[in-house]
């Protein structure tokens, strides 16, 4: 089986972000770049399923980012994925959904797939659209939000997380995942998983070499960037010692009371 | 002139409360657009639902309860949403940023070749220019985006808007079967788990737990009966969820769900950034910790430092009180 898992490269979840208003962009000085935390648990559950179908079952980490992000994706290859491809190109720079999916899809056709498994969402965009949009640029089954899942030959049963509860789903492979936090545990990097990653081949492609035979970047983005602003910073409200309970409840109703909302 | 496209999602006949919002807003940028609203409601009961959605300014109601809808994920509503979109011509397509609604807009932004905004909390429209507003890194900044083509895709936030009735034209029209399409993710079952209630996403108030509520039961016990008690949902830190003690859907911060609550109270989190990039747009928020130097104190607009154990129920009292 061969098995596709895409990841997102983003600022270090645990730094608070901030933009630097001359330049609206992203204060990088001091801010780790690492894996996508969402993206592990698709790692997990490739590696999961390559264990599993065993024979000459392979999973490839595919990423869109700059080479200088290498270092990064070898922390997937030392989870114990066999290689990568990293698009890295300048004219990607700027690329919003529409362009990330539409490469990563003509740079997963070209290496060729039975599942593709992705992160349900990146930290820092915090949209969850890439799956969707990959699944349709594939041409294959989107199976979204999963939280179970068995593959058996080439058949896909899956748990899907809804709003309301969850439902099982089945499908015939090809076909896209995603996957939550709910599926698994991901497994840390062992010592010669890290030293192992070294000699692992990460293909560094560029725009053309994916087959991207579109403009992506800024120059294909569907949307356009007009203004980015701070909110205001919520300031530090009242901090009230309560000295018992129902001290501490009549400030909470007065206070919801002062604002209408009891 | 351009017209607006809502997605009406629905539960049992329901339209969920988001959709609601959604059509409110549809009609007054259609108006600025110098268009129409025209609303898709689909799968089973979408014809009950069409019925509720008329007290709302919609003038076209879009139905079908073509049995794919329900017995196959995502790919149907995909198609119905593609046949509406071209038969409507150039126009700006709002759908709610719910699981369902996440899966619709990007799968039709793609096919449609359009471009998307995601978790966006407002759109202006400025002559024919639509914008779109959302919150990005945590909430720490917004972005203004545009739409380069003729078709955009809006993924609205619930809370975002508010729900107001009015009654449009409202006229039923039922959708054609888009041709020569196959389906290829089967549904087997569809479990409801939570059925009436509102998800942390949606609801107006949220009381969530975290680590300091030491185990599972506050969570059905007082923090429920608090929820009960303000017409809210139960959210919870990632400590908790990690820990076991509640279901992820419950989740708030940056691996969880982002919301926007009028009122939000934490009970026994410390609001560390993680979970903070997941509620900081909350209208008010109150936290309830026994440790006056937790984080939360430095954005809760009420901290009430002492034991939760004995607040939280004797708040709960208060309300009831209050509202008898």
């Amino acid at each position: 089986m061969k098995i596709i898992v895409t990841v997102k490269l983003v600022p270090d979840t645990t730094a608070e972000k901030r933009i630097d208003p001359s330049t609206k962009r992203l204060v990088r000085a001091g801010v780790e770049t690492v894996l996508n935390p969402f993206d592990e648990y698709a790692i997990e559950a490739a590696l999961q399923l390559k264990e599993k179908a065993g024979g000459d079952s392979t999973v490839t980490i595919v990423t869109l980012a700059p080479e200088s992000g290498k270092e990064v994706v070898r922390k997937a290859l030392a989870m114990g994925a066999d290689d990568a491809i990293m698009i890295s190109d300048a004219a990607a720079e700027g690329s919003d959904v529409w362009g990330t999916a539409y490469a990563l899809a003509q740079a997963i056709k070209k290496a060729g797939f039975d599942i593709v498994i992705a992160g349900t969402q990146s930290t820092d965009s915090t949209t969850g659209e890439l799956p969707g949009a990959l699944a349709e640029f594939l041409g294959v089954p989107g199976v979204t939000f999963v939280r179970k899942l068995e593959v058996d030959g080439t058949a896909l049963k899956a748990e899907r997380e809804t709003d309301a509860g969850y439902t099982k789903v089945s499908a015939q492979l090809p076909a896209l995942v995603s996957v939550t936090k709910s599926i698994n545990e991901p497994r840390y990097p062992s010592l010669k998983g890290i030293m192992g990653a070294k000699k692992k081949t990460i293909a560094v492609q560029s725009l053309a070499d994916a087959g991207v035979d579109k403009p992506i970047g800024a120059a294909g983005a569907r949307t356009e960037l007009l203004e980015l602003t701070t909110p205001p910073a919520r300031g530090k409200g009242v901090i009230f010692e309560a000295s018992d309970a129902v001290a501490g409840a009549t400030k909470i109703i007065e206070f919801l009371r002062e604002r209408k909302l009891v | 002139m351009r017209d607006v496209i809502v997605y009406i999602e629905q539960i049992g006949g329901q339209p969920r409360r988001v959709s609601l919002e959604i059509a409110t807003k549809a009609k007054e940028l259609a108006t600025a657009l110098g268009g129409s609203v025209h609303a898709l409601v689909l799968g089973k009961n979408a014809s009950g639902a069409a019925e509720q959605l008329k007290a709302y300014p919609v003038d076209t109601i879009h139905v079908s309860e073509d049995p794919d809808i329900d017995a196959f994920a995502v790919d149907p509503a995909v198609d119905y949403l593609e046949a509406a979109a071209k038969a409507v011509g150039p126009a700006l397509i709002l759908v709610p940023f719910t699981m369902i609604g996440r899966d619709l807009g990007s799968r039709l932004a793609a096919r449609l070749d359009a471009g998307q905004c995601a978790d966006v909390t407002d759109v202006t429209v400025a002559g024919d220019k639509v914008a779109c507003i959302s919150p990005k890194l945590g909430g720490t900044v917004l972005t203004t985006c545009a739409f380069k083509g003729d078709y955009g895709i809006a993924a609205i936030r619930p809370n975002s808007f508010k729900a107001v009735p009015s009654a449009g034209a409202g006229a039923v029209v039922t959708l054609e079967k888009p041709a020569g399409k196959t389906y290829k993710i089967a549904v087997d079952e569809e479990v409801v788990e939570a059925a009436g209630e509102l998800g942390v996403e949606e609801a107006s108030t949220v009381i969530s737990g975290g680590r300091g509520v030491g185990g599972p039961d506050p969570f059905k016990t007082i923090l429920k009966d608090l929820a009960d008690s303000l017409g809210g949902s139960v959210g919870a830190s990632r400590a908790a969820v990690d820990a076991g003690w509640i279901g992820h859907g419950h989740q708030v911060g940056q691996t969880g769900k982002t919301i926007s609550p009028n009122l939000y109270i934490a009970v026994g989190i410390s609001g560390a950034i993680q979970h903070k990039v997941g509620m900081r747009t909350a209208s008010t928020i109150v936290a309830i910790n026994k440790d006056g130097t937790v984080p939360i104190g430095e954005f809760a607009d009420l901290l009430v430092v002492g034991d939760l154990f004995s607040i939280v129920p004797e708040l709960t009292k208060q309300i009831r009180a209050v509202h008898s």
